[in-house]
């Protein structure tokens, strides 16, 4: 049996947004599906708002509301007919009209769901997903396939489901999407978490970069650089500490009266961290988790 | 297993019987084409039970295979195709309630129209049914067994296309039963094994049920309502038994997603 997922502890505080991040093929969705119950996992323990995925469905499938990566529609339905088919499997469903207004989609409201475009089925499924008022969200992938406005109008939905008191769970392979949106990160890799935290906890311990159009003469030992190397004409180096190693760099280039030309200068930043992890340049922390807890 | 909702199982069977609507081929199979058989009725000497059960029973079979067989096995494959299905598990509603409401439209079209031949038949002469019950239970278990052959043969349909060649099989062990009633100089070994097949016995009820004909030869009505019963267990114990068989396979198979 193919193992996607082997390693995942996960913690969702209540209330919180929490980003599940990884690269393709990371094991995000895998990951999802044992939470939403609808694959079985074969080690390890769930326990999702107290309850187990597939014993409890019923009474969870009331408090969850779930996005899929990929879902579909039958062509054949309304855009509002098929909310109105939505609203009658839920014990409490919020007006198929509410909805409507709320994912921007009066104005498509008659026309057949073979009609939309990418952008506006999504809407369609994240009004399912939203209709049962869930106090567990679970979305991925929410924005993918979305024109840059829609993916704002959607980050303001899911912050305003955390402002009421929803705890959601989200994937995605944007990282500023995580930085923006979420309380916590979680970074997947080849099927393990390898790092989690406020996305400042997770840069911390990384270090800060200089570059600038390779320049010769550069002396070796500017205060706290640890590393350097040249690539495309440019020359970076990592820093533990950005302030100093920059002031010297700056003092040498006056003093030989070198420009440096392209200057950039950045604390580690979220990207940092993950294309390190992605490029398999930092390896799991801690030890293996033999079998994943989710809560 | 918490008990389903019937308000769940409506809302989805009036949704899918909509979409049905919407599909004027699958719509023609469902609500028009299993009334052509009747039109045998008018064949041959008006009034001849032989010709009423020939018409009767090939428009059970029609109804068995169209409205509710190749109809739901195309919805349920072409639902799971486009993950319409694996989105809706995700909501409240159960997987038998999915099932449920995909098989009622077909099923009902198929109980509305075995109810209608009555009448019409009566309008061309034929008798009433000796055995109104056995008829009523007859249609019912029809639907309920070719239900399940669906939802097996889903298992191994790849998607909706794919549906026209993995129906073939139930679709000729329906319709070889029929042989046994046309072909009077059957050897008696060939008639004993196509006996059983589920179209051998839908046959055998309908010429026992609804017409009172005793044996395969039979040409005269001679069972009364309480002579039916008798020779009308064999074939109800066949039907039992291919019903029982096709949801233990549906159920061991049930696919939700395509395969990848």
């Amino acid at each position: 049996m193919y193992e996607a997922v082997r390693g995942v502890d996960l913690d969702v505080p209540t209330g919180s947004i929490t980003a599940l991040l990884g690269t393709n093929g990371a094991g995000k969705t895998s990951t999802l599906e044992v939470i939403e119950g609808l694959a079985p996992a074969s080690g390890g323990e769930v326990d999702v708002l107290g309850l187990h995925p597939v014993a409890d469905r019923a009474v969870l499938r009331r408090r969850t509301g779930v996005l899929l990566q990929r879902s579909g529609f039958s062509g054949d339905l309304t855009v509002r007919e098929t909310l109105r088919l939505w609203s009658a499997t839920l014990t409490a469903p919020r007006s198929v009209e509410d909805m409507l207004v709320l994912l921007g989609l009066e104005q498509r409201a008659d026309v057949r769901m073979l009609a939309l475009s990418g952008g506006e089925t999504r809407r369609v499924d994240l009004a399912c997903t939203l209709m049962g008022d869930p106090e567990l969200v679970i979305l991925d992938e929410p924005t993918t396939g979305l024109d840059p406005e829609s993916r704002r109008e959607v980050w303001r939905l899911v912050s305003a489901l955390r402002d009421r008191g929803a705890t959601v769970l989200l994937t995605t392979h944007y990282l500023e999407e995580a930085e923006t949106l979420a309380d916590r990160l979680e970074i997947m890799h080849a099927g393990a978490i390898v790092r989690s935290g406020t996305p400042t906890e997770i840069a911390a311990g990384y270090p800060s970069t200089i570059s600038f159009a390779t320049v010769d003469g550069v002396p070796e030992d500017l205060a706290g650089v640890r590393r350097s190397f040249r690539e495309n004409g440019r020359t970076t180096l990592e820093t533990d500490a950005l302030q100093r190693s920059l002031s010297d760099l700056l003092a040498w280039s006056a003093h030989v009266g070198r420009p440096l030309e392209g200057l950039d200068a950045r604390s580690p930043s979220l990207e940092t961290v993950f294309l390190s992890i992605a490029d398999g340049r930092e390896p799991a922390s801690g030890a293996t988790i033999e079998d994943g807890a989710l809560r | 297993m918490s008990a389903l909702s019937l308000h769940r199982i409506l809302g989805l069977t009036r949704w899918n019987a909509v979409l049905l609507s919407r599909n004027r081929l699958a719509f023609a199979y469902a609500g028009v084409l299993p009334l052509l058989p009747l039109a045998l009725l008018l064949t041959g000497e008006r009034g001849t039970p032989t010709v009423g059960a020939g018409a009767i029973v090939t428009m059970l079979l029609v109804i068995s295979l169209f409205p509710v067989y190749y109809n739901v096995l195309a919805q349920f494959v072409s639902r799971r195709d486009e993950l319409v299905l694996k989105r809706m598990r995700t909501g409240e509603a159960r997987d038998a309630e999915l099932l449920l409401s995909i098989a009622l439209p077909g099923a009902v079209s198929a109980l509305v129209l075995s109810a209608l031949a009555v009448p019409i038949a009566a309008a061309a002469g034929q008798p009433l049914p000796v055995n109104p019950l056995l008829y009523a239970a007859l249609a019912c278990a029809a639907v309920v067994m070719f239900t399940a052959f669906a939802y097996w043969t889903a298992a191994w349909t790849r998607n909706a296309e794919a549906a026209q060649l993995t129906s073939m099989p139930i679709i000729l062990i329906a319709s070889l039963g029929q042989l046994t009633s046309s072909i009077p100089d059957m050897p008696d070994r060939v008639r004993d094994v196509l006996s059983l097949t589920p179209g051998a016995a839908i046959s055998d009820l309908v010429r026992v049920g609804w017409f009172g004909l005793d044996g395969t030869g039979a040409k005269e009505t001679t069972l009364s309502f309480t002579e039916s019963w008798g020779p009308a267990a064999g074939p109800l114990l066949v039907v039992a038994a291919w019903t029982a068989l096709a949801v233990v396979l549906a159920r061991r198979s049930m696919r939700w997603e395509p395969r990848t």
